[in-house]
C-alpha cells in the first residue's frame, strides 16, 4: 500500500481530516472530528471493507480519546481513526449505524469510562454488576477506589 | 464452579474425568447438580457479579458438602486481589475445607489433594 | 497410575453451575433472539496491567485465558516490541511459532471433544481430551507447565528448546497426526453427524463483516482472513503453510476447518523444529532497556480468531493503556444471526461452533418463552435436548 499517496487522497476525500500519520510500522492514526465520524467510518467499512476489529477508549492528558481500529486485510495495514472528546461532555454518535458489531464495545466503554454514545440501540449496563455504584468509572484518572 | 477464573483449572479439572487420570477410580463422578454433590469445587477470583450466585449456590448444597478451593485464584485472589471486581478470596464468602494452590495445580495435585481431604475424614 | 481404562461417562457438563450469559429466547421450538449477558468473569485486567511493569503484564494476560494462553502473550509482544522496533532472534520466532502452533492443535482438540459432547458422543470427547494429553506434556516439557507457560518476554522468549525435546516433540506430532486422522474420519463421515452439523447455525459472508468475527468462524463462510498471513510475525513468513477456508458456513464447516488446521500446524511445527537446527542454541532474545513513549498495536491469530492487542507508553515502567480485545467478543454476537430462526435442539451445538472461550467470555446458555419471559430450561438440560435429538436422529438413521 502507498501510504503517502493514500495519506494525500483520503484528506482530499474528508477535507476535515485533522492530521493522518504512520504511528509504527503499518498502523495508520487518522485523527477526525468527532462530527466526520460516521462519514469516514462509512468509506473505511463500507467503501473500502476494511474489517472491524475492536474500539479502544482511554482517559487521555488532552480528554477522553476514542480509536477505531480497522483492518485492511489485504495489505496488513490497520488504519485508527482517532476522535478525541472534551472531558466536560465526553458523548459521541453511536457508530452502529455503520458498523453492526460495535454495539458491545460501545456499551463496554459506557461502563469503563462513562463516555455516551448518542442514539446506541440499547445503552445497558454491560460488564458491571446490578450493585455497582452509579458514576464510578474505573478507567477514568480520577477512579478512586471504594472501601 | 467457575466464580470468575481462566478456566485453565476448569479445565484442569475436566481432565480429571479423562482415561489419563480417571477420577472414577477413587469413587468420584461429576454429578449434573448442586443437590447431589458432596464435594464442591471452586475456581476462580469471586467477581463482584457471581458473588451472590456462588451463595446461592452453597445454600442449595446438601450439607455437609465439602467445598474445596481449586488454585491460586480461589485461594487467595492470585495476581486479581488488587481488582476493582475482586470480592474474595473464597474462604471469605463460603466456608471452605480444602485449598489445591497452583496455577493450575495439575490434576494429579487436584486429586492428591482430595483424596488428601478423604482420607483424613 | 493404575491401568487406563476408558470409562464412558454420562452427559454432565461440569461447568452447570456457570452464571447465565446467553439468554435464549424461544417462541415454541424456535429460538427468537439472544441476549448476550456478561461480566461475570469480569476481572478488571485492563486496569490490573496499569499498575504493572511491561514485563509483568505477560503473566497477566497469560491468564486472560486458560486454553488461548499463549495467543494473549504473542499479541502483546508483538504489540510492544513494537513500540522501540525490536527485532528478536530468528530462533525466537521459531520458538513462538512453534509454542503457538501447539496450543492451536490443543485448543482444537479441546473444541472437538466439547462439540462431541453436546452432540452426544462421549466418546468423542474422551478420545480427543486423551489425545490431547501428549500436548500438554509437551508443553510441560519445554515450557514447564501444561498451561499458562510463561515462554514470553519482551525481546524473545524464556526458554529455549534442546535437540531432545525437539526429538521428543516430533515423536508427539506423529502420534497426534495418526490420531487426529483417525478421529477427523470417524467424525466427519458419520452420517449422523452430517444430519446435525451441516445447515446449522449458517453465518454469511456479510453477517461476518457486519460482526467483524474472526477466525475459524470467519473462514468457515469463505472469508479468507489469517493475521498470520495478512501481517506476518514470529515465523510465519519464513515457512510454507496454507490458511485454510471453507464455504458453507455452518457448525460442520467450521468443525471441518478446525480439523484441518491441526494438520497444517503440525506441518509448521515441524518446519520450525527443522529450521532451529539452522540457528544458534541460546540466541532466544535481545535485551530492551525500555519501553519509549508510543503506540503498539499489535495482534496475533489464536485458535479462535485474531487477538488484538493497544499498548501505549509514555515512557514508564506500565503501560498506560492496554487494550484487550479477544476473538470472542467479536464472534460471540454473531449468534444473533447464526440461532435466531433455528431450533432449541441445535442451539448448543450452534453456540458451540464458534468456539466461544469460556472465560474471555462465558458460556452458558439459559432458554426463556418470548411472550412470557418465563425461563424453559437451564445450560444443561439445552445440552441433553441436543444430546437427546442425536440419539433421535440415529434411531431414525438406523446407525
Amino acid at each position: 500500500m502507498d501510504i503517502e499517496q493514500y495519506i494525500k487522497d483520503i484528506k482530499i476525500k474528508f477535507p476535515k481530516i485533522i492530521d493522518a500519520e504512520v504511528v509504527n510500522t503499518k498502523r495508520l492514526m487518522i485523527y477526525i472530528p468527532k462530527s466526520s465520524l460516521l462519514q469516514i467510518a462509512e468509506y473505511l467499512f463500507k467503501y473500502l471493507a476494511y474489517r472491524y476489529i475492536i474500539v479502544t477508549a482511554m482517559d487521555s492528558k488532552e480528554g477522553y480519546e476514542i480509536i477505531y481500529h480497522f483492518s485492511d486485510d489485504s495489505s496488513g495495514w490497520i488504519v485508527n481513526l482517532n476522535v478525541m472528546l472534551d472531558r466536560d461532555k465526553p458523548e459521541i454518535e453511536s457508530l452502529t449505524p455503520v458498523v453492526y458489531g460495535v454495539e458491545w464495545i460501545e456499551r463496554e466503554i459506557m461502563d469503563l469510562l462513562g463516555i455516551t454514545f448518542l442514539n446506541h440501540p440499547k445503552p445497558e449496563r454491560f460488564l458491571f454488576a446490578e450493585d455497582w455504584p452509579e458514576g464510578k468509572y474505573p478507567l477514568r484518572r480520577d477512579y478512586v477506589e471504594e472501601e | 464452579m467457575s466464580a470468575g477464573s481462566c478456566n485453565n483449572c476448569d479445565i484442569e479439572i475436566l481432565d480429571c474425568l479423562t482415561p489419563k487420570f480417571d477420577i472414577e477410580r477413587f469413587g468420584m463422578k461429576l454429578v449434573g447438580s448442586i443437590r447431589h454433590a458432596d464435594v464442591l469445587l471452586v475456581t476462580g477470583i469471586v467477581t463482584r457479579k457471581l458473588l451472590p450466585r456462588i451463595k446461592e449456590v452453597y445454600d442449595q448444597a446438601p450439607k455437609p458438602i465439602v467445598v474445596i478451593a481449586i488454585g491460586a485464584c480461589a485461594c487467595t485472589g492470585g495476581m486479581f486481589k488488587d481488582s476493582y471486581t475482586f470480592k474474595g478470596p473464597l474462604d471469605t464468602v463460603i466456608p471452605v475445607d480444602a485449598y489445591v494452590p497452583g496455577c493450575p495445580p495439575k490434576p494429579e495435585a487436584m486429586l492428591a489433594g482430595v483424596v488428601k481431604f478423604l482420607n483424613k475424614k | 497410575m493404575g491401568k487406563k481404562t476408558l470409562v464412558p461417562l454420562g452427559p454432565y457438563h461440569p461447568l452447570l453451575e456457570e452464571p447465565e450469559f446467553f439468554k435464549l429466547y424461544c417462541d415454541g421450538e424456535i429460538v427468537k433472539e439472544v441476549i448476550w449477558e456478561t461480566g461475570y468473569n469480569h476481572r478488571g485486567i485492563e486496569k490490573l496491567c496499569q499498575s504493572k511493569t511491561f514485563e509483568q503484564v505477560f503473566y497477566v494476560v497469560e491468564r486472560i485465558c486458560g486454553i488461548c494462553s499463549t495467543s494473549h502473550p504473542f499479541a502483546y509482544a508483538n504489540a510492544v516490541e513494537s513500540i522501540p522496533g525490536v527485532e528478536i532472534p530468528e530462533r525466537a520466532k521459531y520458538i513462538r511459532s512453534i509454542v503457538g502452533e501447539l496450543e492451536r492443535v490443543h485448543s482444537h482438540l479441546l473444541w472437538v471433544g466439547l462439540a462431541g459432547h453436546f452432540l452426544g458422543y462421549n466418546t468423542v470427547f474422551m478420545w480427543a481430551w486423551k489425545y490431547r494429553e501428549p500436548v500438554l506434556d509437551m508443553f510441560e516439557i519445554i515450557t514447564g507447565n501444561r498451561n499458562s507457560y510463561a515462554m514470553f518476554t519482551i525481546g524473545g522468549v524464556r526458554r529455549d528448546i534442546s535437540p531432545e525435546q525437539a526429538a521428543q516433540l516430533l515423536k508427539v506430532l506423529d502420534e497426534v497426526e495418526r490420531k487426529t486422522t483417525l478421529l477427523v474420519g470417524a467424525v466427519m463421515d458419520d452420517p449422523v453427524i452430517h444430519a446435525r452439523l451441516k445447515g446449522v447455525g449458517i453465518l454469511t459472508a456479510e453477517d461476518i463483516h457486519d460482526f467483524g468475527a474472526v477466525g475459524p468462524t470467519a473462514r468457515a463462510s469463505g472469508v479468507d482472513i489469517d493475521v498470520r498471513r495478512d501481517d506476518p510475525y514470529a515465523a510465519y513468513d519464513m515457512i510454507d503453510w496454507k490458511v485454510i477456508t471453507a464455504n458453507d458456513g455452518d457448525v460442520f464447516a467450521k468443525a471441518e476447518v478446525r480439523l484441518l488446521e491441526m494438520y497444517e500446524s503440525i506441518s509448521i511445527i515441524k518446519q520450525c523444529l527443522e529450521a532451529l537446527k539452522k540457528t544458534e542454541a541460546g540466541d532466544i532474545k535481545v535485551k530492551v532497556k525500555e519501553i519509549p513513549p508510543g503506540i503498539g498495536i499489535g495482534h496475533a491469530e489464536a485458535p479462535r480468531g485474531e487477538v488484538f492487542h493497544f499498548v501505549k507508553s509514555d515512557g514508564g515502567n506500565s503501560p498506560v493503556r492496554h487494550k484487550i480485545r479477544a476473538p470472542s467478543f467479536t464472534c460471540i454476537p454473531t449468534f444473533r444471526r447464526s440461532c435466531v430462526g433455528g431450533t432449541i435442539s441445535d442451539a448448543a451445538i450452534a453456540t458451540a461452533a464458534v468456539d466461544p472461550c469460556y472465560c474471555c467470555t462465558e458460556r452458558m446458555s439459559h432458554v426463556y418463552d418470548y411472550t412470557t419471559g418465563k425461563h424453559i430450561m437451564s445450560a444443561a438440560e439445552l445440552i441433553k435436548l441436543s444430546q437427546e435429538k442425536t440419539k433421535n436422529l440415529k434411531a431414525k438413521l438406523k446407525v
